[in-house]
């Protein structure tokens, strides 16, 4: 996938990425400094064994940690830990603690001229109420959340809409290639009784079985009921 | 004119009336009063997307609608609910009845004659004369070309043979290559990519948009819910219903068809649950025939699944397979339509479950069998296979005796080319069960096709329930009614889902764009 300079992703949705921009990594935190208004010393919230870090704003972070700004699938351990940190502990914290937002025109991070989208507000609720699940469910997305994979490790840098759906490719960047998935899930005795090789054609969707903010369900269990097959993520 | 007729027009003309007087209109809307549906509905204000033809379904009858309206220069859209594409095509067994091939199997192999002619008569015959004739002759007219179109431009591959399936006069039913469905659902998929057309996955319609029911009134579009989000999409020259059956939907079937509880099983995949049909009805679309529910006699006896060895019952008796209870002791004409003999095992009582199929290797290939299905379906228990009756007998827990018995006179039958018992008629081309091995397979009815449906006319129109078509409202496969009156034969899916996808695709791309 191409690296373009400006991505948002994640800034959009987790509003971090912003500061990875050189001259923003320069730039002074200003007064509305989304991590500022609550943290005046920012010494006292860093990890044990942390670099003393400079400064008392948001960019002190981003100097080193840039954060998945191309919206590539991969880690980013560092997103996913202050959106954890923030949200899954301490749900009474709104996003707008942080992030701003116009429903429909901008999202972006207070004190930052940014905007990195126009969600509605229908498509915000929904983002809320995935990233909540992201954040604290026994779904496949938490598990991406404990392996710090945070939204734009699968929705790429697009701002998630209430339809948005994760293309297999995106998937197969970690988990790949499909050959790999076919080879586990192998059935010695019966080799057509394969998940990742059905019947319902080379391309079905991860997500047909792999529901994301959802209980996952093995699909091919609808009509073969008496098969058993594990999954992950089912929310038990 | 009934009293309630009366009532109804009256108010539908109330509705259109109202519609005229208040600019900007309500939908119209003739849900349940009380539901959520049946709230007053206004029409979208903005819509989301603008499409010139929107299919619903990416079946065979969806993705052959589609292929023809983007063929014809139509930008379409193909709405698909579930998270896979081809809905119960995919998963069909893959039988193909035409009266010619581009092989001309049947003359081939010296299997008599046939035309599209017979063909319609047979569809005609084995719906005991409820199918609307012209609908049915579209089927057998256009189905040797539905068969050649997804060969040559789709790629499909053929077994090379033909069989006479029950109900059919000739021997008609084409096997695909690989057993199933998919074999068309990926040939008509390709055919649809070459012209720009997937299926869009996971979009669920919620309501049809016409303003009024006034003859001229159109359809306008679609409410579709795609993951959490509901979307308005406007259709500028038609929408086209190939959304399949109820099979799945047990309180719907059932209010049909009361003998269709939850105690039978289904071959259908779970997505077949008619609600299309309501907001067809919900915007005046005419049904007919819909206590008319097939059962599909050979499903697996414990989950109702249709798999390939499933198929083999079916395509057996006109190379001469054997029907016999668990007592060892036949039936009824194996030859038979589909809803003959599904009855004929209820009948027997719920402790028949489950009745057997019987032949042996000489019929494998001709009836469009395949190693590979024998071996891996002997491996999972489905098959059973002995060298003898009685070892077979044995292995099945039929008595022995009895099978013997029931074999014997059977035999002795197809020498005689007189059946007694069933009156079934014997054909040179069946093969005698005097040689091993032998095979055999349980089955049981389940619930499998909705031959009732949505009333549409030979040009796929929707026609209202005053007889009049409804503006750019088209629908093509199992979700149409009429076309294979109180029993469809088995093969016969296939071609009416593709020559009336054809149709409505055609006609759609042809409407005006307003």
């Amino acid at each position: 996938m191409m690296r373009i300079g400006l991505s948002f992703i994640i800034s959009a949705f987790f509003c971090l990425g912003i500061a990875a921009l050189p001259q923003r990594a320069s730039a002074a935190p200003t007064a509305a400094d989304p991590c500022v208004a609550c943290h005046t010393d920012l010494s006292k919230v860093l990890p044990q064994n942390h670099k003393p870090v400079k400064g008392t704003g948001f960019s002190s972070c981003t100097k080193c940690h840039a954060t998945g700004e191309s919206g590539e699938a991969e880690v980013n351990a560092f997103s996913t830990k202050v959106h954890l940190a923030h949200f899954a502990q301490k749900q009474t914290i709104e996003c707008t603690a942080c992030h701003s937002y116009v429903a429909g025109k901008s999202f972006g991070l207070i004190g930052q001229s940014h905007s990195w989208g126009a969600p509605t507000d229908s498509d915000f609720a929904a983002m809320k109420e995935d990233f909540a699940s992201w954040a604290g469910s026994a779904f496949t997305d938490n598990l991406h959340a404990k392996a710090s994979v945070d939204c734009a490790g699968c929705h790429g840098k697009a701002m998630t809409s209430a339809d948005a759906s994760v293309d297999n490719q995106r998937c197969l960047t970690c988990h790949g290639p499909l050959q790999k998935l076919v080879d586990k899930t192998r059935n010695a005795e019966f080799p057509k009784r394969n998940p990742h090789s059905s019947h319902l054609g080379d391309d079905i969707a991860c997500t047909t079985c792999h529901h994301a903010h959802a209980a996952a369900a093995v699909y091919c269990a609808d009509c073969h009921k008496l098969w058993k097959m594990p999954i992950m993520g089912t929310g038990k | 004119m009934s009293k309630t007729e009366i009532s109804r027009r009256s108010l539908l003309q109330a509705v259109t009336v109202g519609v005229v007087a208040v600019s900007g209109g309500t939908a119209l809307n003739m849900a349940v009063p009380g539901t959520a549906e049946a709230l007053v509905r206004k029409l979208p204000g903005s819509w989301d997307e603008t499409w010139d033809v929107i299919v619903v379904g990416s079946g065979f009858a969806g993705l052959s609608a589609a292929a023809e309206a983007a063929a014809a220069g139509a930008k379409t859209l193909i709405l698909e609910k579930m998270p896979t594409y081809g809905g119960n095509s995919i998963i069909n067994g893959g039988v193909f009845a035409a009266w010619d091939d581009k092989w001309h199997y049947r003359e081939k192999l010296n299997l008599g004659t046939d035309s599209p002619e017979q063909h319609w008569q047979d569809i005609l015959k084995g719906g005991d004369y409820y199918s609307i004739p012209e609908l049915a002759k579209a089927v057998a007219d256009g189905a040797a070309d539905a068969l050649e179109w997804v060969v040559e431009d789709g790629g499909a591959e053929l077994r090379p043979t033909v069989t006479r399936a029950g109900g059919h006069t000739a021997y008609r039913t084409h096997a695909a290559k690989s057993g199933v469905g998919r074999e068309y659902t990926e040939a008509l998929r390709k055919i649809a990519e070459k012209h720009g057309v997937k299926p869009t996955l996971n979009s669920q319609v919620t309501w049809i948009w016409r303003a009024d029911a006034d003859p001229k009134s159109p359809v306008l579009g679609l409410e579709v819910k795609r993951g959490k989000k509901v979307v308005n999409l406007r259709a500028t020259k038609a929408v086209i219903l190939a959304s399949g059956g109820f099979s799945q939907n047990v309180e719907m079937r059932s209010a049909h068809n009361p003998r269709l509880t939850d105690e039978y099983n289904c071959t259908n995949h779970k997505g077949a649950t008619g609600e299309i049909h309501k907001y067809a009805q919900a915007v005046g679309a005419d049904t007919l025939q819909m206590n008319f529910i097939q059962l599909y006699p050979y499903a697996e006896p414990e989950t109702g699944l249709l798999d390939a060895q499933a198929v083999y019952p079916f395509n057996g008796p006109g190379y001469g397979i054997l029907y016999v209870t668990k007592q060892g002791k036949r039936f009824v004409n194996e030859l038979e339509r589909r809803d003959v003999v599904a009855y004929a095992q209820i009948n027997l009582g719920k402790d028949a479950k489950p009745t057997w199929s019987i032949f042996n290797e000489a019929m494998v290939l001709p009836m469009g069998g395949a190693q590979e299905e024998i071996d891996e379906g002997l491996k999972r228990g489905r098959f059973i296979k002995a060298e003898t009756i009685p070892e077979l007998a044995e292995k099945c827990k039929i008595p022995s005796d009895a099978l013997v018995d029931t074999v014997n006179k059977y035999i002795q039958y197809h020498k005689d080319g007189k059946d007694p018992e069933f009156n079934k008629p014997i054909t040179p081309a069946m093969i005698s069960l005097e040689k091993g091995p032998f095979y055999a397979i349980a089955q049981w009815p389940a619930v499998h096709f909705c031959m009732g449906g949505l009333r549409a006319n030979a040009s796929a129109q929707v026609i209202d329930i005053f007889g009049t078509p409804i503006p750019k409202l088209y629908a093509a496969g199992e979700v149409v009614g009429g076309i294979h009156g109180s029993n469809r034969l088995g093969s016969n899916a296939i071609p009416s889902c593709i020559v009336f996808g054809r149709t409505a695709g055609r006609n759609a791309a042809k409407e005006s764009a307003a």
